[in-house]
């Protein structure tokens, strides 16, 4: 899909990866809508790059529609969403010190990174399904990010690691779901990047972390990872793929 | 990296997805070797694009090392690899007439596994003495083609499918051979694409019955969007040591 004069929305776009998939689209040309639980951020972003900002929070069905209906408004029904919202809550399974790894921990991020993502997918699919198809082909796009550790997870991600490695499931499954409707789904599974996520949970300069990286040997751009997202749309033969962007990196 | 100006050479490049990569470079600005085991229809494309044609047979490592040399002539030594040249036969591991034999076995694992491999162990040779690009110290890239018969391979295809598997394994562990030179190693398994290769080993018929198990686009895939991915990879420094699927969410079911 040609994505010049396209609604897109990305969710946690106020920053990191999504930030920078808002920057990269609305230069090719897509109106682009940056939600975020945080407006202030959002705000400050979309002012800079020229887009609106909405308010959402993905785990939440009523902020989904009202931010999904506040877009349709502005720039029409979102075709392509790009689902970067996130969360990351480090600890291990269960330590000497400190007995078991509190249960919210997982049941936290499973609403965010797992729930969050199935909420915005399936209400934003329902709307895209009832568009007309473009170049008599295809509906809409929908590009979610989970992360190598869904796939080998280092020490102190089990709960991370088990909804990235969800998001990764329900990838090929969403996608034949979604097929009849002309609508693709596919996940990205980035490493180690340049973005405040990583840094506040390696609490260091993500760069800092990168020797183990075979090549190139240092975090991911933004920039890197929304020129993938902007390939995935732009190519309709990329469907129910899990595409790793992480430098040969396997975690240790 | 950028792709203009650099030296592509692309193998099986005269015709299917390997021409459109090498319709694909070229436009981008690279100049291309087209090296294919059909010289005349490699001159044509490389006539077309301004770019130079070598013939070789990528099972015999003389012809491969006699090709590499031939570019290195012409045009200098190249930093983007793509390995289109593959072959495919259909034939169950054993049937009324007897068991699958030996030598077509092993003829498409030559051309498929060990040809991919000699082209890149020369190329990459060659290409870790070159001066880097840029600050990420990148050298070069390859972009090898596998096939999705590689994971899920449908009856009648076990040397095929055993050949490609082989191009998806050896990926990861060349990334990392090759890292510390700045090279990257990526591999793309195309799924059904509308190309000669494809068409004579399915048949017409058999092709159409794949493609209505298609998720989405029920299409054969287009030569120019395998083309486009294969630019990608070459201009995306993140994307090294893995495998891309292409093949519009098809998994291959038990028959063709």
């Amino acid at each position: 899909m040609n994505v010049n004069g396209i609604s897109v929305v990305i969710t946690g776009g106020a920053s990191g990866l999504g930030a920078g998939a808002a920057k990269l689209m609305i230069e090719k040309g897509a109106k682009v809508a940056i939600f975020d639980r945080n407006l202030a951020l959002a705000q400050d972003i979309a002012a800079e790059l020229g887009c609106m900002a909405v308010q959402c929070d993905v785990v939440d069905e009523k902020s989904v529609i009202a931010a999904l209906q506040a877009a349709g408004e502005v720039n029409g029904t979102p075709r392509i969403l790009i689902n970067c919202a996130g969360i990351d809550i480090t600890g291990r399974t269960a330590t000497r010190g400190g007995g078991p790894q509190p249960l919210e921990a997982l049941t936290k991020q499973i609403a965010v990174n797992l729930t969050g993502t199935f909420n915005i997918c399936r209400l934003g699919a329902d709307a895209i399904r009832q568009l007309d198809p473009l170049d008599g082909e295809e509906q809409g796009v929908i590009v979610n990010v989970a992360s190598t550790a869904g796939l080998d997870g280092p020490f102190g991600q089990t709960a991370y690691a088990a909804t990235k490695a969800a998001v990764i499931g329900m990838t090929l499954p969403m996608a034949r779901d979604l097929s009849s409707y002309g609508i693709r789904v596919v996940t990205i599974a980035p490493g180690i990047y340049n973005t405040p996520l990583a840094a506040s949970v390696l609490r260091g300069q993500p760069n800092d972390f990168a020797g183990g990286v075979p090549f190139p040997k240092r975090a991911g751009k933004p920039e890197e990872f929304a020129a993938l997202a902007l390939h995935v749309c732009e190519n309709p033969m990329i469907n129910g793929e899990v595409i790793r962007a992480d430098g040969a990196l396997r975690a240790t | 990296m950028d792709i203009k100006d650099q030296i592509a050479i692309v193998t099986g490049g005269a015709s299917g997805l390997g021409a459109d990569t090498v319709r694909a470079l070229a436009t981008k600005g690279a100049k291309v070797a087209v090296l294919d085991l059909n010289e005349m229809l490699a001159q044509a494309i490389a006539d077309e694009v301004g770019g130079i044609a070598v013939k070789v047979d990528v099972s015999d490592t003389d012809s491969v090392a006699a090709a590499m040399a031939a570019v290195k002539d012409q045009l200098g030594v190249a930093r983007i690899v793509i390995n289109a040249a593959g072959i495919g036969i259909g034939r169950k591991i054993t049937n009324r007439k007897g068991p699958h034999p030996l030598d077509s076995f092993l003829k498409v694992v030559n051309v498929n596994l060990t040809g991919t491999f000699d082209v890149c162990r020369l190329a990459s040779t060659e290409m870790a003495s070159l001066e880097p690009l840029n600050e990420d110290g990148e050298r070069g890239v390859f972009v090898n083609v596998a096939s999705i018969f590689g994971y899920d391979g449908p009856v009648g295809n076990t040397a095929y499918a055993a050949s490609k598997a082989g191009v998806i394994g050896m990926t990861l562990p060349m990334a990392r051979d090759l890292a510390p030179y700045g090279i990257r190693v990526m591999t793309i398994c195309p799924g059904v694409f509308d190309t000669p290769l494809a068409k004579a080993e399915t048949g017409e018929e058999g092709f159409n019955r794949i493609i209505a198990t298609v998720p989405f686009p029920k299409r054969g895939g287009k030569p120019a969007e395998f083309a486009k991915l294969a630019c990608h990879i070459v201009e995306n420094t993140m994307l090294n040591g893995e495998c891309i699927r292409l093949d519009a969410g098809l998994r291959m079911g038990l028959m063709v």
